[in-house]
């Protein structure tokens, strides 16, 4: 029994729980019943800035620019073509991923929170938490949450891994870090960030100002200056060990086979090419790599930066071919790859935003909100011609796996402005039950902190969306 | 600008769906049945306490059947069936919708969940402050006798203090959150003093500026108080307000006084702004309602949290309290309570947690007059709870276990209520002096007894619980230790400070250091993987120790100044005209100082010409043919003389031999960088000599502790001993000398920097290191 593990059934966790200062899960009597499973995995695959629905998974009619042309006569700035699924139609630039809906469901009714004076990192807060801020306990990061209900899928990797997401952008800095964190359900839950995947691998490597050999011989020699301490008494016995324990999880990690896992060079040259389309793109082949050796919560975003990727404040027609350049060949891929190796099945995969956007309305239709961007009546040049203002009515969620029904159109836009979500609202609570129910947690599910009880969806409220789950 | 919204409750106001005990039931219970049926003698026995107590039921029976509303006694009495006197007797019958989520609720099973069923504790925590008599005995220190009565009471023997240098390090780490450096360890241990430990205590407390770089960390935790956060909303740091507070030693009343009731320019007015993000905000998060909730938690030892949004079913705390507490803090009259996110219609005026210290005043009608009042109610001198909630703060930060845990929950039973209330009162009669309390406690025998194991069930108290250092701790040891401070920069000018001072890093972060939009009263202070990761693997602690062990072997040539710092520029030219005579090279660097889009920034340097001793000035280009001139726009401005230049780039000019005297030039932004999605932002420099890569800026001013001893030359063994004394506060023991000498010099004869790096690391990493003795 010299099985590794990433994380020590009796590491910091059972520690706490010893200490009496980790929150508790909320005890059977509350009525929280087992879910069973549909997906063991889950990827975030995240839209970072406010991806255009109308230039993307809900194309809406085409204008063509030219100048002098009113704003408000654009829909769409690309031409809806067509899909492996009859009903649905997708924007021009998505030819890979028109191949692949009949893998998966379309959300068209995503109706994320109203939460006044647009603020990116905010709408993303309550996006990956579930509750907007502020609030008064500090909020787990969905990934927490999934990998503290669920625990790691294999011992030797995180359970919860971020692709993508630099935290030091300067503006939004402390808002992204707010929420890219494990909150009150403690540290041993946190993110594992990765900001580049191309580096990746030098996140489980010893560092290269030690490399491998030095950093094996400080390790062996630090031991043997712990054990020639007389000094016994000093903080415990079950704190020294734990933090000794602890180091030895790391050290494992840095020194484990599962840490192939991270390396992007490992890939033949031809599945390497056909998903570089950048930091993203290797992104998703990592998560494909992680989700194939045991990775229970895989994020991959597009990053946020403010004003960049689909941030789109201006020029929105323009970025948005690079865009939807950026994600069309990789997230195709890896639905197929997935597939072919037998995981779609028990892996979950959503593409998901923190709202959508329109030429016209900032916020929901009459509930119209402080304007950000500057959108002329008439446009004269072609960085006018775009999606630029944040619209929080409905946004686009594809999933895939776990049991998502297949080649399915769930809900329904206007076609005409200000394309108001018409039938089938899903809530972020409600997506986030469906999500939960499908990993297996009830949406009720939660833990006790400060006595009070704490829920994955808000208030314990969200209810699994039947139309994403059964099939029909 | 801020509309506050309020949102229906889904459940509440579908006729599907599981009813919600918190907020649909247990209003219902709390408002009609509670009243009569709680406490610790309830009406006929029955009590709603808890889902065990109402299911058991009382004189008549269970009151309910979970899954079965047909047979449920609760159900026939509040509708008056079975010739019983309808339920409740005298107030209001229960509306039929209320009976309705009560017979659905009882049909699906009567979810309750558990977090009220906790003993019933008959403690009743009083408000007044108490003086409690000190019980005789030989021991100066009162709260020794106390403790001496305590432990004769339970037949344990009293523990015996830890030695000096336990001690010392135990107070250094406590009172400037550093350890003793060996030359103060040792005369502290030579002093035949036999009040050398309170008289150490008194020095390390003078010294304002250390204790203040310490202590400052637990009230930024208390007070949610951080270094730049902004979250594009209201946020207003306190930092100046805090450093000056600490320093001055303000008497705590004084301080709650002044965070309760700004009225000068210099006071926290932030404190009461709270935490907030641009745009709407839950009910239950207004500026106001934040005020009422961290204000009764930190001051007072109150869980207002529940009770922001419903009456709550964990302590006995009422959504009009949290209200009424509320109104103190807002410029509105009366407040319409909220409950979870529904308006209910009810108003409340400003009320007190203890009406008695309100009583026969008026509520005033000024915002700046309620606060006053709010102020004087929480500093009055008959509210005994202010002084010992704080002094139960101070007692776990220093013991490691409160007298009153949680110490947010003051109203819990203390293991030794003579003792918290007696410690509360002499805090009070020594004009709430925070320092006073500080050596009160670190001179008592609590402070100074070994560390106690494991606790039983039902803790006893034998000494201090184990603590790990924190992460503010860490950071400073190793800055100390090795003398190399991290710097912040201040305009053209660096300087060094200690690690609070610093926004938080992965490794801070993952050492414990939290993200303060909430109160922190306790730090997590587990081991983590991740935690061990960054500290293993992570790049923040291997430079500082690479610089750390360069420093100490005298290897670490002190950064050399820039000639030219445009700081950051984000748009438009920066103007230079230096002397270069006699350099034989110049170093030109373009830093990226937050562009969002560093590919697309084009910046560089225009008409940049070098003049020699005769005044002849010649183009860059022509001196240096590997620049080539091109276009750039410059505040709409063209020259043909550009030179841009990578955004992170450096370049070194050779300029030996060419006889120059001067160059000057501007650096620019080229017009092209202003778009909103490039946001560009670039720090140029030059140098005459190597720049030190991680020391740009010029620094100014001197380390908070004065440097130490370097290790050049010396033998490995000494050098080993002078790192366990500064690091471990002791010598190490033979198999240790030998070991550690032998990772210092890699097994050979002198000190190599990667040896230093290695032992520095394995006797940061080491148990004894991470908690104190």
């Amino acid at each position: 029994m010299n099985r590794r593990h990433f994380m020590q059934a009796t590491s910091a966790a059972t520690l706490a729980a010893l200490m009496g200062n980790e929150p508790r899960m909320l005890a059977a009597s509350t009525g929280v019943k087992p879910v069973p499973a549909k997906a063991d995995c889950m990827i975030l695959l995240w839209m970072a800035g406010g991806m255009a629905q109308t230039e993307t998974f809900d194309p809406k009619a085409y204008t063509a620019y030219e100048p002098g042309l009113p704003s408000d006569r654009v829909l769409s700035t690309f031409k809806p073509i067509d899909t492996v699924v009859d009903n649905i139609k997708l924007s021009e630039g998505l030819e890979e991923m028109a191949k692949i809906m009949d893998r998966g469901t379309l959300v068209r009714s995503h109706r994320v929170g109203d939460l006044g004076f647009i603020l990116h990192s905010r709408h993303q807060y309550h996006w990956h938490t579930g509750y907007a801020p502020p609030q008064s306990v500090a909020c787990p990061h969905m990934g927490s949450w999934i990998a503290r209900m669920l625990g790691p899928r294999n011992p030797d990797i995180p359970a919860f891994i971020d692709v993508g997401q630099n935290l030091e952008i300067g503006a939004e800095s402390d808002s992204l870090k707010a929420f890219h964190t494990s909150g009150f359900v403690g540290s041993e839950h946190s993110p594992f960030m990765i900001t580049d995947p191309r580096d990746a691998i030098a996140t489980t490597r010893p560092s290269e100002l030690l490399g491998a050999a030095r950093f094996e011989n400080r390790y062996k020699k630090y031991k043997e200056l712990v054990e020639a301490s007389t000094v016994g008494q000093y903080g415990g016995s079950f704190q020294k060990e734990s933090l000794v324990r602890s180091l030895d999880n790391a050290h494992r990690l840095l020194s484990s086979s599962a840490a192939k896992a991270f390396d992007l060079n490992l890939e033949p040259k031809e599945v390497y090419d056909a998903y570089d389309t950048g930091k993203f793109g290797l992104g998703c082949l990592l998560a494909r790599r992680l989700a194939e050796a045991g990775a229970r919560f895989i994020e991959v975003t597009t990053e946020y930066i403010p004003f960049r990727y689909w941030d789109t404040h201006e020029n929105g027609h323009l970025r948005q071919k690079d865009l939807k350049r950026m994600i069309d060949r990789p997230i195709a891929r890896l639905i197929r790859d997935l597939e072919e190796r037998g995981l779609l099945d028990r892996t979950l995969v959503v593409i998901a935003s923190e709202f959508g956007r329109d030429m016209m309305v900032e916020g929901k239709p009459g509930l119209a909100v402080k304007e950000q961007v500057k959108q002329p009546t008439i446009m004269t040049d072609i960085k006018h011609y775009g999606m630029h203002r944040h619209f929080t009515e409905a946004s686009s969620v594809v999933m895939f796996g776990g049991g998502t029904p297949k080649g399915k159109l769930y809900g329904e836009t206007a076609d005409e402005r200000p394309c108001r979500i018409v039938k089938d609202a899903v809530s972020i609570e409600d997506l986030h039950a469906t999500i939960y129910q499908t990993m297996g947690i009830a949406p009720d599910a939660g833990l006790e902190i400060e006595k009070r009880p704490f829920y994955v969806t808000k208030d314990g409220k969200g209810k699994p969306v039947a139309g994403l789950t059964s099939g029909v | 600008m801020t509309r506050y919204w309020t949102l229906a409750c889904f459940a509440a106001t579908l006729p599907l769906g599981a009813v919600d005990f918190a907020t649909e039931v247990h209003p219902i219970l709390s408002a009609k049945c509670m009243p009569c049926h709680s406490g610790s003698n309830p009406q006929a026995m029955l009590s709603f306490a808890s889902r065990a107590t109402a299911v058991k039921g009382g004189t008549s029976g269970p009151s309910f059947l979970p899954g079965n509303p047909a047979q449920s006694l609760l159900l026939k009495r509040i509708n008056g069936e079975g010739g019983l006197a309808m339920m409740p007797p005298g107030g209001s019958p229960l509306k039929e919708a209320d009976i309705e989520k009560l017979r659905r609720w009882i049909e699906e099973g009567a979810n309750w969940p558990d977090t009220s069923a906790k003993p019933v504790s008959t403690w009743n925590p009083p408000l007044e402050p108490r003086r409690p008599a000190v019980p005789s005995s030989t021991a100066s220190n009162p709260i020794d006798r106390f403790l001496n009565a305590y432990w004769e009471q339970r037949k344990i023997d009293p523990p015996k203090p830890v030695s000096d240098s336990q001690f010392a390090r135990r107070v250094y780490y406590d009172i400037w959150g550093i350890p003793p450096t060996p030359d103060q360890l040792k005369y502290f241990d030579a002093s035949n003093d036999l009040d050398k430990r309170p008289k150490l205590i008194r020095e390390l407390l003078a010294n304002s500026d250390l204790y203040t770089g310490h202590w400052i960390s637990f009230w930024n935790d208390l007070l949610r108080n951080d270094i730049g956060v902004v979250y594009h909303g209201e946020r207003k740091p306190i930092t100046g307000w805090l450093q000056q507070s600490l320093k001055a030693n303000k008497p705590y009343r004084t301080m709650v006084n002044e965070l309760l009731n700004p009225t000068r320019k210099e006071d926290p007015e932030g404190f009461l702004v709270g935490v907030n993000w641009r745009g709407d905000i839950n009910a239950s998060q207004t500026p106001f309602m934040q005020a009422s909730q961290n204000t009764a938690q930190i001051f007072l030892g109150i869980n207002l949290k529940c009770a922001s949004c419903h009456d709550s079913f964990i302590n006995k705390y009422l959504l009009s309290q949290a209200y009424g507490l509320a109104a103190y803090f807002t410029d509105q009259d009366q407040l319409e309570l909220v409950r979870c996110d529904m308006k209910t219609g009810k108003m409340v005026k400003a009320n007190f947690l203890y009406p008695e210290l309100a009583s026969g005043k008026r509520i005033p009608s000024k915002l700046a007059d309620r606060r006053k009042t709010a102020a004087e109610m929480f500093t009055h001198p008959r509210n005994g709870r202010t002084t010992r909630t704080i002094v139960n703060r101070y007692w776990q930060k220093l013991i490691g276990r409160g007298l009153v845990e949680p110490v947010d929950e003051m109203d819990n039973e203390p293991w030794n209520a003579d003792l918290l209330d007696w410690l509360a009162a002499d805090f009070d009669d020594h004009d709430q002096n925070l320092q006073y309390l500080i050596e009160q406690i670190m001179t008592s025998i609590a402070y100074q007894a070994p560390t106690a194991g494991p606790q039983t069930a039902e803790y006893v108290f034998r000494g201090p619980s184990p603590r790990r250092i924190t992460a503010e701790q860490f950071a400073d040891t190793a800055s100390a230790v090795t003398g190399q401070w991290p710097t912040i920069v201040d305009g053209s000018e660096a300087r060094y400070v200690r690690d609070w001072q610093l926004k938080s890093s992965p490794l801070t972060r993952s050492l414990g250091r939290p993200i303060r939009d909430q109160v922190y009263t306790t730090r997590q202070d587990q081991a983590t993987t991740f935690q061990a990761l960054e500290l293993a693997n992570g790049g923040t602690l291997g430079r500082m120790l690479r610089r750390g062990a360069r420093n100490l072997l005298s290897q670490q040539a002190p950064p050399p100044p820039n000639l030219v710092d445009t700081k950051a520029l984000r748009r438009g030219a920066f103007r230079f005209d230096i002397e270069i005579a006699g350099l034989e090279k110049l170093w030109l660097l373009a830093e990226d100082a937050g562009s969002y889009d560093q590919e697309k920034s084009v910046v560089g340097w225009t008409d940049i010409e070098f003049v020699d001793a005769s005044g002849i000035a010649k183009p860059l280009h022509e001196v240096f043919p590997e620049f080539s001139a091109s276009l750039m726009t410059v505040n709409k401005e063209k020259t043909q003389k550009g030179y841009p230049m990578e955004l992170g780039s450096s370049r070194v000019l050779n300029l030996k031999g060419k006889g120059f005297t001067g160059i000057r030039g501007w650096f620019v932004v080229d017009d092209a960088s202003l778009q909103s999605d490039i946001g560009t932002s670039v720090r140029f420099f030059l140098f005459g000599t190597e720049p030190d890569r991680d020391q740009l800026i010029r620094v100014v001013g001197n380390g908070p502790v004065s440097a130490p001893t370097l290790l050049a030359g010396k033998i490995p063994s000494e050098a080993t001993r002078m790192l366990y004394q500064a690091l471990l506060s002791r010598d190490p023991n033979p198999v240790e000398l030998e070991r550690a000498s032998a990772l210092a010099s890699n097994g050979g004869q002198a000190i190599t920097t990667a040896g230093l790096e290695d032992l520095l690391w394995s006797l940061l990493l080491h148990p004894e290191f991470q908690y104190l003795p």
